[in-house]
C-alpha cells in the first residue's frame, strides 16, 4: 500500500535521505532499523508531511481506499467485537487509487489513513486530550465524507482504548502530554492511534524511553490495533527489543540516508549480535 | 524591619566599606582653559585648537544651534540636579597628570586597590600619575622600548586605522565624514547633540574589507592618550567581513573633576562584519552620600547596516553617582545579530538608568539581552529596554532576561521592558526575575569555609557569570575582581 | 459637555493611547434604542440586576436587591477620563459577614454619544460579592469604580466589553485590606475600543490579588490596558495573567506594574504577559514592569509575543485537523488561559462563549 522510490530530502540544506526505495503492503510489518544520523526519523516527518523538510528527487505513492466506517471499536480482540470488514479491505492492496502523497498536506495524509507516531510527541497546554482527539477524529471524518462521532460514543472509545493501554480518564482530560512523562506520552500516543485507527502506523522511535512493562503494553497495542490484514506498520526503532513483541515480517537498515539490506526477521537478531557497523559497513 | 537589615549586615557592610575612596593629591596643574561657559565662540575655540578643516566646524555648529532648541529628558527614574551649562570648562589642555614622586606618596588604600585587581605595578604609576612614569610604564608593560612601535606596525600592516578622533579628522577626513553622525544624528537627544558642539577626544577605528583585526584594541593603548575627556566622540567602522574587539575604560577607579560625561559612541558594521564593544567602567561613584560623584551620560548605538553583519554590546558598570546609557542596535541587516550583555552595581546613593534598545527592520534578524543588576545601599538600579520588530521584519527573535539581585532592604531595583512588535513571524521573549542572596546560600557557602565577604562576591559573581564571561579574557579577570572588591569589605 | 483635556502620547502612560476619536463620538446623540435580548447570564441564584442605559438606571428591567443609587466617594486623581464622571453612581456596601446574595449584573447599554458613571464596593471585614459588568452600544461608556475589602473580605469582579463599536473606559481604584482577596477579569471581544487602567493597592498583609483579562482586537481596533498593582505589607500575593490577540490592523497593549514597597517583605509577585499576533499588519505592544524596593521578594515576570507553536501545528495536522481549525484549537487554548481564572462556572463559561465568538468571527 506504500511505494517509496528513490526518495531525497534535505532538512536545513542538508541531504539526509539519498535515494530510499521501499515497498509495504498491506498486512505487512516493516522494522526499519539504522544506526544515529541515518535518516530515520526524516523518513518519519517525510512522510507526515512535516515543514521544513525538503524532497529534492523521488516519490511516494499511498493506496487510498475508501475506509467504510470501521468502528474502531471493533478492533477489540477481546471477544464480542464482530470484525466488520468490506469485501473491498479484505483484498487490501488490489482495489482503491493510488495517489501521490507528497502532494497532500499533513491534515490529508492523515485523512487518507496515514498516522505518524512521534519520537518526541508535542505538548499543547490548555487543549485536553479528549478535546484535542475529538476534534482530530471528526476532522478526518468530514474530509472523508463520512458522519461525526458524538460526544458521548466519543468517550466511551476514548475510556476503553485508555483502559487497555493504562492511560486513564483522567490523563486523557488533562492537557495534550503535559506533565506526562516519556513513557506516558508514548502510550498517549497509541491511544490517539486507536481511536484514530489509521491504515498505515508509521511509528518512530516508539520504544524509547519505556520500561520493560510499558514496552510490553505498547507492543501489545501495536499488535492489537494494526495486526489485520488490510492494514501496515513501519516500525522505525533503533533497538531490538520492541520486536519481541511486535514481530516484524521484513527488516531493513537504513544507513546515510538510503536501505542498505533487508531481510527477514532474524536480520534484526543479526545486528543485535554484531552491530551496525559490521552490516551497514 | 530590623529583621531584614540584619539579616544582610553583612553583605551591606562589604558593600560600605569598599565603596569609598579617598584619594590624596597634590596638584600642580598648568592648563589652559577656554573661558567658562558655552556660547559659539566656545565652538570656534574647540575646533581651532584642534586643527579641524572648516566642514568640521561647520558641523560643531549646526549641532550647537540645534542643541540650543532642544529641551532636556527628564523621564528617567533619575534625581538630576539641575546641571547648569554656563557653569563649566568646555575645554582644557590635556591634563598633566598630578605629580608625584614614587608610588609612595599615593594612598595605600588605592594601591591595596590596584594590587587587588592585579594591576601590575607600573601600570599603577601611570595611573597614579607618578612622575616619568609615563614613558616607562609602556615599556616594562610591553617588555620594550619599541612595542609601541611595534604595535602600530602590525596595525598599519593589517591596513586597520586606529587614532584619536581628532587626528583621524586631519589624516582620514573623507572617511570620518562618510560615517560621522550616520548613526548617532546631531539631533538624536539632548546630550548627544552638546557632544557633537563640543567633543574634544575620542577614537576612531576603520578596519578594512576582510581583516581581522590582529589584536584587541583598547583606548589604553592609544598613543597620544590622552585624559578621558568629558565629550569623547568614538566612531568605529567595520568593513565587510571584518572583526574587531574594542575594549573601553578600566577597572581602576578613575577620578576626574569634570562632573558631567556625554560621550556619543558610533559602530557601523557592513556585510558580515562583527564588532565586539566591551566596557568596564568604575567612576568615582560619590561619597556615601552622593556628592561630587561624576554623571555618566552616553548615547551608544550600532548600526548592522549590512547583512549577517553583527554587534555585541558587554558591559561592567560601577561607580558613577548617575549613569544613563542605553548601548543600541539597528538591525538593518537582514540576519544581522544585536546583543547586549551588562552588569551594573549600584552602591551608597547611586541611580543607574540603564538598558538597550533593539530596533529590527531585517528579516531573520535577532538580538539577545542579558541583564544583571545589584542594588546594595540606598542605590536604585533600572534596567529600561526596547524590543522593536517593525511590520517588515519577517521571523525575528528576541530573548531578554533581567535579573536583579537586591543587597539589603534599603536600596531599588526596576525593570521597565518596552515590547512592541509589528509582525506575526517575531518570537519575543522576556523573562525578569528578583532576588536576594539568601541566608541559606550564606550558611552553605560558609559552611565550606568562605568567609562572609567571599561568599557575597562568589554568589554576585556566580549571578552575574553569563555578563561576565562575554568579555575578553583580561577584562574578565579584572572584572570579577572589581565586583568582588566592590563588595568586599572588613567582616568582624 | 466639558472640552476634552486629551493627554498626548508623550505621557508615558498614554504612550500607546490614541484618543482622538472620543470628542466626536461624545457628540453624537443617542439614539435611546435598546435591544431586546439582554446579555443576563443564567445562574440559578436570585442576584440583583440592573440596567443602565446611556449612564442612566432603566428602573423596570432592574431588580436593584442590595445596590444602591446615590453619592459615590470615587477619586479620579488626575485621571483625564475619569475626571468627568461626576458622583452620582451607583454602590454595592456589604456588611460584615454578609453572605453572597447572588451574582450582581450590571448591564450598560450605549445608544450613543458619552455617558459618565462612577460606582463604589465596599465590602466589610468577611465579607463576600460577586459582580459582573457588561458593556455593550456604540457610545463612549466611562466608568471609575473605588473598591475596597476591608479584612477578609472577597471580590470577584467580571467585565466583558462586547459591544459593536464607540469606546470603553475604565479606571478601578482599589485597596484590598489584610487577608482579603480580589479577581479582576476583563475580557474585551466585540468592536469598541477600550482603555482600562486599574490600580490596585495591597494595603494589608497577606492581601491576594489577581487582575488579568483577554484582549481581542480586529479591524482597527485598539485595546489598550495600564495596570499597577503596588504591594505595601509583608505576604502580599499578586497575580497578573493578560492575553492578546490581534488581527487585521489592530493594536493590542498591555502595561502592567508590580511595585513592591519597602515593608512588602515575603510579596510573591507574578505577571504573564502573552500575545499573539494573527496579521502583518497588527500590532502587539507589552511592558511588563516592575518597580521593586524591598529585598525578600519573589517577582516574576514574563512576557511572551509570537505566533502559535509551530509544532503544535504540525501535531495537530498530522492528527487530521485542518490547518485553519488547529489555528482556531489553540487560538481559542491561548485566550482561554486568562478566562479561566473566574470563579464562577456560569460566568466563566458565558465569557468562554463571547471570546469564542470573536474568534470565530474574526478567522
Amino acid at each position: 500500500m506504500l511505494q517509496i522510490k528513490n526518495l531525497h530530502a534535505e532538512v536545513d540544506g542538508k541531504q539526509i535521505l539519498n535515494g530510499l526505495t521501499l515497498s509495504v503492503g498491506a498486512g505487512e510489518i516493516h522494522a526499519i532499523m539504522g544506526p544515529n544520523g541515518a535518516g530515520k526519523s526524516t523518513l518519519g516527518y517525510v512522510l507526515g508531511g512535516r515543514p521544513g523538510y525538503e524532497v529534492t528527487e523521488g516519490s511516494v505513492r499511498f493506496l487510498s481506499v475508501r475506509h467504510a466506517g470501521l468502528d474502531p471499536a471493533s478492533t477489540f480482540s477481546s471477544g464480542g467485537g464482530e470484525e466488520r470488514w468490506t469485501p473491498d479491505q479484505v483484498r487490501g492492496d488490489e482495489d482503491g487509487e493510488w495517489i501521490d502523497l507528497l502532494e497532500m498536506e499533513p491534515d490529508e495524509r492523515a485523512a487518507a489513513g496515514i498516522f505518524l507516531g512521534f519520537q518526541y510527541p508535542v505538548e499543547i497546554p490548555g487543549v485536553s486530550n479528549v478535546q484535542f482527539l475529538r476534534t482530530a477524529i471528526n476532522a478526518q471524518r468530514r474530509a472523508r465524507g463520512e458522519a461525526e462521532l458524538s460526544a458521548g460514543d466519543f468517550l466511551r472509545m476514548a475510556r476503553a482504548q485508555g483502559e487497555a493501554l493504562g492511560v486513564s480518564m483522567d490523563m486523557l482530560k488533562r492537557p495534550v502530554n503535559v506533565g506526562f512523562s516519556g513513557g506516558e506520552k508514548k502510550r498517549n500516543e497509541m491511544v490517539q492511534m486507536g481511536l484514530i485507527d489509521p491504515r498505515l502506523a508509521v511509528l518512530d522511535e516508539t520504544d524509547s524511553g519505556l520500561d520493560i512493562d510499558a514496552l510490553r503494553v505498547v507492543g501489545d497495542g501495536i499488535n492489537r490495533i494494526m495486526r489485520k490484514a488490510d492494514k501496515a506498520v513501519l516500525l522505525i526503532t533503533h533497538y531490538q527489543r520492541l520486536l519481541d513483541t511486535v514481530e516484524p515480517d521484513h527488516v531493513h537498515v537504513l544507513a546515510g540516508g538510503r536501505i542498505v539490506r533487508s531481510g527477514g526477521p532474524e536480520l534484526a537478531h543479526e545486528l543485535e549480535r554484531e552491530g551496525y557497523g559490521a552490516i551497514a559497513g | 524591619m530590623e529583621e531584614a537589615g540584619v539579616r544582610n549586615q553583612e553583605a551591606q557592610d562589604a558593600v560600605d566599606r569598599a565603596s569609598t575612596y579617598e584619594w590624596g593629591f597634590s596638584s600642580d596643574i598648568e592648563q589652559e582653559f577656554a573661558p567658562k561657559g558655552l556660547n559659539e565662540d566656545t565652538v570656534r575655540y574647540i575646533s581651532a585648537k584642534k586643527n579641524e578643516p572648516e566642514w568640521m566646524l561647520e558641523w560643531r555648529l549646526k549641532a550647537y544651534r540645534a542643541w540650543l532648541t532642544m529641551e532636556e529628558v527628564s523621564w528617567a527614574k533619575l534625581d538630576i540636579p539641575a546641571i547648569d551649562f554656563q557653569d563649566a570648562y568646555y575645554y582644557a589642555e590635556p591634563k598633566a597628570k598630578p605629580k608625584l614622586g614614587s608610588l609612595d606618596e599615593v594612598d595605600p588604600e588605592i594601591l591595596r586597590v590596584y594590587a587587588k585587581l592585579g594591576i601590575p605595578i607600573e601600570e599603577q604609576k601611570v595611573l597614579a600619575g607618578v612622575e616619568g612614569a609615563r614613558k616607562v610604564a609602556v615599556d616594562a608593560v610591553f617588555d620594550s622600548v619599541s612595542v609601541a612601535t611595534t604595535f602600530r606596525k602590525e596595525l598599519e600592516a593589517a591596513g586597520v586605522i586606529f587614532r584619536s578622533i581628532s587626528e583621524a579628522i586631519r589624516e582620514y577626513p573623507d572617511l570620518v565624514r562618510k560615517y560621522l553622525g550616520s548613526v548617532v544624528p546631531q539631533r538624536d537627544n539632548y546630550f548627544a547633540c552638546l557632544n557633537a558642539a563640543v567633543f574634544s577626544d575620542g577614537t576612531f577605528v576603520y578596519i578594512p574589507e576582510g581583516v581581522r583585526c590582529p589584536m584587541e584594541l583598547s583606548t589604553y593603548f592609544r598613543i597620544n592618550a590622552e585624559n578621558t575627556g568629558q565629550f569623547e566622540r568614538t566612531l568605529i567602522v567595520a568593513d565587510k567581513g571584518s572583526y574587531v574587539s574594542y575594549l573601553e575604560g578600566c577597572t581602576a577607579p578613575m577620578r576626574d573633576e569634570n562632573q558631567l560625561h556625554a560621550a556619543v559612541v558610533e559602530l557601523y558594521a557592513h556585510d558580515d562584519a562583527e564588532i565586539k564593544y566591551s566596557t568596564v567602567q568604575n567612576w568615582y561613584p560619590g561619597d556615601a552620600e552622593g556628592k561630587g560623584g561624576i554623571y555618566n551620560f552616553v548615547t551608544k548605538r550600532a548600526m548592522c547596516a549590512g547583512a549577517r553583519s553583527k554587534v555585541s554590546w558587554t558591559q561592567v558598570e560601577t561607580g558613577s553617582a548617575i549613569t544613563w546609557k542605553y548601548p543600541s542596535c539597528i538591525l538593518k541587516g537582514e540576519g544581522s545579530v544585536g546583543e547586549f550583555y551588562s552588569v551594573a552595581l549600584t552602591n551608597n546613593r547611586q541611580q543607574a538608568d540603564t538598558g538597550t534598545k533593539m530596533v529590527h527592520i531585517g528579516k531573520n534578524s535577532r538580538s539577545t539581552i542579558v541583564s544583571k543588576g545589584i542594588s546594595a545601599g540606598r542605590s536604585n538600579n533600572t534596567y529600561r529596554g526596547l524590543v522593536r520588530v517593525n511590520a517588515g521584519a519577517e521571523n525575528v527573535r528576541n530573548f531578554t532576561q533581567c535579573d536583579s539581585l537586591l543587597l539589603g532592604d534599603q536600596c531599588g531595583a526596576h525593570t521597565v521592558p518596552y515590547i512592541e512588535v509589528k509582525n506575526p513571524s517575531a518570537q519575543i521573549e522576556h523573562e525578569a526575575t528578583t532576588s536576594k542572596i539568601s541566608d541559606d546560600q550564606m550558611f552553605y557557602a560558609m559552611s565550606r569555609g568562605l568567609n562572609a565577604e567571599d561568599a557575597v562576591a562568589l554568589i554576585v559573581n556566580g549571578f552575574a557569570k553569563e555578563v561576565l564571561q562575554q568579555l575578553p579574557m583580561e577584562f574578565a579577570v579584572e572584572a570579577q575582581k572589581l565586583l568582588g572588591i566592590s563588595l568586599e569589605g572588613s567582616v568582624g | 459637555m466639558t472640552l476634552l483635556e486629551l493627554p498626548s502620547a508623550r505621557d508615558e502612560s498614554w504612550r500607546w493611547s490614541d484618543l482622538s476619536s472620543l470628542p466626536a463620538i461624545a457628540g453624537r446623540q443617542p439614539a435611546g434604542t435598546v435591544p431586546e435580548a439582554l446579555p443576563w447570564i443564567d445562574c440559578g441564584g436570585e442576584g440583583p440586576r440592573l440596567l443602565f442605559v446611556d449612564g442612566k438606571l432603566a428602573a423596570e428591567q432592574s431588580n436593584l436587591g442590595s445596590v444602591e443609587l446615590g453619592t459615590v466617594t470615587a477619586d479620579p486623581a488626575d485621571h483625564a477620563l475619569a475626571r468627568l464622571v461626576g458622583s452620582d453612581g451607583w454602590k454595592l456596601r456589604l456588611g460584615r459577614d454578609h453572605a453572597p446574595t447572588g451574582l450582581v449584573q450590571i448591564v450598560h447599554v450605549s445608544t450613543g454619544g458619552a455617558d459618565h458613571l462612577p460606582s463604589e464596593i465596599e465590602l466589610d471585614v468577611d465579607a463576600q460579592a460577586s459582580v459582573v459588568e457588561t458593556y455593550m452600544g456604540d457610545g463612549w461608556i466611562n466608568r471609575l469604580a473605588h473598591i475596597r475589602l476591608l479584612k477578609g473580605a472577597r471580590l470577584m469582579l467580571s467585565r466583558r466589553v462586547i459591544g459593536e463599536g464607540g469606546y470603553v473606559s475604565l479606571s478601578d481604584r482599589a485597596s484590598v485590606g489584610e487577608g482579603a482577596s480580589i479577581t479582576v477579569t476583563t475580557l474585551a471581544a466585540g468592536r469598541a475600543d477600550t482603555r482600562l487602567d486599574g490600580r490596585v493597592v495591597l494595603a494589608g498583609e497577606a492581601a491576594f490579588a489577581e487582575v488579568g483579562g483577554a484582549l481581542l482586537a480586529s479591524g482597527k481596533q485598539r485595546h489598550d490596558a495600564n495596570l499597577v498593582i503596588r504591594h505595601e505589607q509583608r505576604s502580599g500575593m499578586s497575580r497578573q495573567v493578560w492575553r492578546s490577540v490581534a488581527d487585521d490592523a489592530a493594536i493590542c497593549s498591555v502595561a502592567a506594574r508590580v511595585e513592591v514597597a519597602r515593608a512588602a517583605q515575603k510579596t510573591d509577585g507574578e505577571q504573564s504577559l502573552k500575545g499573539l499576533l494573527l496579521n502583518r499588519g497588527a500590532t502587539i505592544n507589552a511592558k511588563p514592569e516592575l518597580e521593586i524596593f524591598a529585598d525578600d521578594v519573589k517577582c516574576a515576570h514574563g512576557a511572551t509575543v509570537g505566533e502559535l507553536d509551530r509544532n503544535a501545528l504540525f501535531y495537530l495536522a498530522s492528527r487530521g485537523v485542518p490547518r485553519d481549525e488547529a489555528k482556531a484549537l489553540l487560538t481559542q487554548a491561548f485566550v482561554a488561559d486568562a478566562i479561566d481564572r473566574i470563579g464562577e462556572a456560569a460566568v466563566r463559561e458565558a465569557f468562554h462563549q463571547d471570546a469564542m465568538a470573536w474568534l470565530g468571527a474574526s478567522s
